[in-house]
């Protein structure tokens, strides 16, 4: 790399997002945008019971209704989700003998509008035969009351670790303590719902299906592998899409039954997801309980985990990967955090049960992870009567103990564990805060403090993109010396196409203007795993590097023919090529570009005509930490039960930045979401397993009325990745749910309180306050 | 999540719209639609008939007399936050408004919208009960007035017929203390709990409560001075209630917004709660 390229003009700049206009002026297409003439929508009727037989289906009055072109039942499109040997069971992608939860599709129906749709599916009559559901995750491991399928054991994931000698350290421990965490089951809620349009070109016979997804070449791939299709006759177009999260990482029945009804009925095919069909149909997570125990001796060092972790995986592993199996073995994985905790024990079971399939939501296994260890360590703290940031800083990784090996076996990159929460410490005033605290408690006013210490493995080998390890950029420059590079990612918000073009600027020696990146084709993009893992800015971004600098080779070579000059002279910027130290012996990459094009006579030999490239690029690890500390100071009205989050500070380290404000967007994003997990998100089923928080009046998200004003200050670690930079797309989300509780069971110390559940309700706070 | 086909009809008279309402059974009244048009859209509702009272003028009007105001039945919610007559001489009229909802909820729903539509967790209906207003509505067979006290029969269900249309509601001036307290999950959500209190200035007052139980009901008791004993006082009042929701910590909620209404009232340069020239 020249000294130029390593000292970066757009990388770290606070470039503004060059996707902001369109998205603020309401100018942005998405999938529902797309009107084809002839194009006809999709309206689904789905189970209205959690366990259920169907005895018979009378389809007659819908397909004689207004309008209708077509009612499917799973014969009209017999695909299974899960054909492979992963699973012992796959989802038909409408039920036919049996319903397993509620919102399962039963019969698609095909219609000139989605008014018309609903009105027909209104008129199907489906009589059923309930049975008993299964909706208790400790019962459902224990087979009981019964099996979801018959054929196969509730469990479908189990597996046990124990770091060598763990027995004997553990029991040997001064203390010990156990607790009982749990979850509750969120969904995303992404603003745009789930969204898929398919259509046959009648001339080439190529299906273009308009997607919105994370991962564009994965929706092809599992299109091809479910309908029989090949990859050069699909084409995934994703527009504008509003919102991820992991839960736009799947494939989902709607989707095939789109694709399958354009393919058969040779028309436009739309089907857009209203909210009520998002709260019941679209992947779940978090349904989590982890039965923790630490040993730990008198002054404060912690010498093992123990935890028992189950997830309630939903009635069918979703596709193409479970969000159960996600939660838990990651969980498993780095459940120590950032701390030096020798010995862990894991068993891990994951059931199914008749609620909605578990899948991906932001930090997938962190925000549990995060939730039990810093629950823990608040406990090991109240119960040695110890300050909680001193037991942390009795346990945290030291930094010359990086490369890292825990007791799972990860390990850890460079991070700066202690630092960063010594920076937030400092930024709230801790030991002002705790005499302020003292005093408000005199007035009955109970104020408190929770601390998060959390890591983040990003840029993963294999993610919730796939076991794509690597991810790939093509770039040109055109004729006229502009930059056009087209990706394999699938951004859903995250600004790619300002921060991949930053560091394109800099490698290639344009202005950040002159950069154009595409995405979301997969006509025209180069195969990639897509978005998710946070792995689009340390893989994607270490791609767009790659591809930079060996463009900028390829000028550098060009130029240094055309300037007669040694390419170890030659220098790139602003749009033009020169010679050390005579600026007057200078090209611009507009007239480099014409020779490369036009005037190919005067290329070297060894230069191939053109400017165009494939540059792909896969890390050395197979995972890279980041890290940081959540600080939450809340306020709990032990009268009403509110909690009120008073001030809210994060340190962040992402290794290098490539754009703070948007890393600084991601943040107050994360926190927001962990302030719904915190204290409003839960979706809530009754006995009869019937979801009862089917709208946004009954599954609360936070508002802006609820986020406080967020203080970041960013560390830098850098990977040894390509620029040094690490994801965060989720380590936000990670360290916050654990931040607030523990600031609300540190409000509510006079009365005894430890959160062990989430979220935390007005009644939970007075049933503290009334014990 | 689309709404069933429906005739839709503008009336600009209720004499209109209370006819179309008494000929088709099955209909209902577009006025807000805030409430209406999402259960349409969950095909919870399926109105034959929608009859929209919007360009009903008369009904939009807030008209201050000597001793009463009367509020049409279309006043929005955020034009009672907004108005200056109303913040100037029914404030509380205007700080109830500012909890419903959301701006753009405030900016279609309807004061006659929210009254029949009876949510017992919703402001309109308790504030009137608590200020003993007079409900008038209008059907095929003429006008009446039904005091607020008696309009409500519980969950979302009122004395009004099925072709009839509320059209106005009149409060009389009173020279109380009054004052208002809401607890809710998020601003703009419905009420875990909320209340209206009055202080008659003599010991004695009132408490109308929202979201505790079936219906509003207003409930004459002592107001202490001391707040152990307001509290008793309180406590009291709610086994008055006849609905009374059995929620676990309900009852204790109900009691902290009582307390909160009434220290609402007592803020001083917090005069603006009472009705014009109201001195305590």
């Amino acid at each position: 790399m020249t000294e130029q390229a390593m000292r970066p003009q757009f990388m770290g700049a606070r470039v503004k997002r060059v996707e902001d206009p369109r998205l603020l002026t309401g100018q942005a297409r998405y999938v529902d945008d797309i009107e084809v003439p002839g194009m006809l929508e999709v309206a689904f009727v789905r189970s209205p019971h959690a366990a259920a037989k169907i005895l018979s289906m009378d389809l007659e009055a819908a397909r004689h209704a207004p309008g209708v072109r077509a009612v499917w039942t799973f014969e009209d499109c017999p695909v299974m989700l899960w054909q492979r040997d992963t699973y012992e069971v796959g989802q038909p992608v409408l039920a036919h003998d049996e319903v397993r939860y509620v919102g399962e599709p039963i019969v698609a129906i095909i219609a000139e509008n989605r008014y018309l749709a609903e009105d027909a599916a209104e008129l199907v009559t489906i009589r059923y035969e309930t049975k008993t559901p299964v909706l208790d995750m400790v019962d459902a491991i224990a087979e009981s009351p019964r099996r979801v399928h018959p054929e196969a054991q509730n469990v479908f994931f189990h597996k046990v670790y124990a770091s060598k000698g763990f027995d004997e350290a553990f029991n040997a421990a001064e203390h010990h303590l156990s607790e009982t965490f749990r979850t509750t089951r969120q969904t995303a809620v992404t603003l745009e719902p789930r969204c898929t349009a398919a259509m046959l070109d009648p001339a080439s016979g190529r299906m273009t299906i308009y997607a919105s997804t994370q991962s564009p070449h994965r929706v092809r791939s599992d299109m091809c592998e479910l309908l029989g299709w090949d990859e050069n006759q699909i084409r995934v177009i994703v527009p504008e899409v509003g919102g991820g999260f992991g839960m736009k990482a799947n494939t989902y029945p709607e989707d095939i039954i789109v694709v399958s009804a354009a393919q058969k009925l040779r028309k436009p095919v739309k089907w857009v997801s209203d909210r009520t069909e998002s709260l019941l149909s679209d992947v779940h997570a978090r349904d989590d309980i982890h039965e923790a125990e630490v040993a730990f001796n008198s002054d404060g060092k912690i010498v093992g985990f123990r935890d028992h972790l189950m997830a309630d995986g939903g009635a069918y592993p979703a596709y193409p990967f479970s969000g159960a199996v996600g939660e838990t073995s990651l969980a498993s994985r780095v459940l120590t955090g950032p701390y030096d905790i020798p010995y862990i024990a894991t068993t891990i079971d994951c059931t199914y049960s008749n609620k909605t399939p578990l899948g991906a939501y932001r930090g997938v296994w962190g925000p549990i992870a995060s939730f039990v260890q810093e629950g823990l360590i608040d406990r090991v703290a109240r119960a040695l009567g110890k300050d909680p940031a001193d037991i942390r800083r009795i346990n945290m990784i030291r930094p010359d103990q990086f490369p890292y090996r825990n007791s799972a076996g990860m390990v850890y990159d460079q991070g700066s564990y202690g630092e960063s929460m010594e920076e937030a410490l400092k930024l709230v005033d801790y030991k002002e805060f705790r005499r302020r605290q003292d005093t408000l408690r005199h007035e009955g006013r109970y104020v408190g403090i929770g601390i998060s210490v959390f890591v983040e493995p990003t840029a993963m080998a294999s993610s919730e993109a796939g076991s794509v390890g690597y991810e790939s950029v093509f770039i040109r420059i055109e004729p006229t010396g502009k930059v056009t590079a087209a990706f394999g990612l699938g951004p859903t918000g995250q600004g790619h196409e300002t921060t991949m073009a930053q560091l394109i600027a800099d490698q290639v020696g344009v202005n950040f203007e002159d950069v154009v990146i595409l995405h979301g084709d997969t006509d025209s993009a180069p195969f990639g795993g897509g978005t998710g893992g946070s792995r689009s800015g340390p893989i994607g971004g270490g791609a767009a590097l790659v591809a930079g600098r060996e463009m900028r080779a390829r000028l550098v070579k060009l130029a240094a023919h055309l300037l007669e000059a040694g390419e170890e002279d030659i220098e790139l910027g602003a749009g033009k090529a020169w010679v050390a130290g005579v600026p007057d012996r200078a090209m611009t990459i507009k007239e480099l570009a014409e020779v490369a094009y036009t005037h190919v006579k005067r290329i070297p030999e060894g230069l191939p005509i053109g400017l165009e490239l494939v540059a792909r690029y896969q890390p050395k690890r197979a995972v890279s930490f980041s890290n940081g500390t959540h600080i939450a100071e809340v306020e709990v009205d032990v009268l009403s039960g509110l909690i009120r989050v008073l001030n809210y500070v994060v340190v962040n380290d992402c290794g290098r930045l490539i754009n703070p404000m948007i890393v600084e967007g991601q943040i107050q994003g994360g926190v927001a979401q962990g302030i719904g997990s915190a204290f409003l998100e839960s979706l809530r089923y009754d006995e009869h397993g019937q979801l009862v928080t089917t709208s946004l009046m009954d599954y609360l998200l936070p508002e802006a009325t609820e986020v406080p004003r967020i203080t970041t200050r960013h560390l830098v670690t850098p990977s040894e990745g390509e620029g040094g930079i690490k994801g965060m797309g989720e380590g936000s989300l990670i360290g916050a749910p654990a931040a607030l509780v523990n600031a609300v069971s540190d409000a509510l110390a006079p009365f005894g309180a430890m959160v062990r559940q989430l979220p935390v309700l007005p009644n939970d706070v007075l049933d503290w306050v009334n014990a | 999540m689309k709404p069933g086909a429906f005739e839709y009809r503008k009336a600009t008279t209720v004499k209109d719209a209370v006819a179309w309402l008494h000929s088709d059974l099955n209909s209902k009244i577009l006025a807000g639609g805030q409430s209406l048009v999402p259960v349409m859209n969950f095909r919870l509702a399926h109105p034959s008939l929608l009859v929209d009272i919007n360009e009903i003028a008369a009904l939009h009007q807030i008209t201050f007399n000597a001793d009463t105001v009367t509020l049409g039945a279309l006043v929005r919610h955020q034009e009672m936050a907004e108005s200056t007559e109303v913040r100037d001489r029914l404030p509380l009229l205007a700080v109830t408004a500012r909890h419903i909802g959301h701006w753009a909820i405030r900016n279609r729903g309807t004061l006659g919208g929210s009254l029949a539509h009876a949510d017992p967790a919703s402001e309109w209906p308790a504030v009137m009960v608590a200020l003993e207003a007079q409900i008038q509505v209008e059907g095929p067979d003429g006008a009446r007035t039904i005091p607020a006290s008696e309009f409500y029969l519980g969950y979302y269900t009122t004395e009004l017929a099925a072709d009839e249309i509320v059209t106005a509601v009149t409060i009389s001036r009173t020279r109380h203390r009054l004052g208002f307290a809401e607890v809710a999950r998020r601003p703009g959500d419905f009420a875990l709990a909320g209340s209206i209190v009055e202080d008659f200035g003599d010991g004695q007052g009132s408490v109308t409560w929202f979201g505790v139980a079936g219906k509003p009901e207003r409930v004459v008791l002592a107001l202490p001075e001391e707040e152990s004993a307001r509290a008793r006082s309180f406590q009291s009042a709610l086994g008055k209630l006849s609905q009374l929701d059995d929620d676990r910590h309900r009852q204790q909620l109900a009691v902290t917004v009582a307390e909160r209404a009434f220290q609402h009232s007592r803020l001083t340069g917090h005069e603006y709660l009472t009705f014009e020239g109201g001195q305590v």
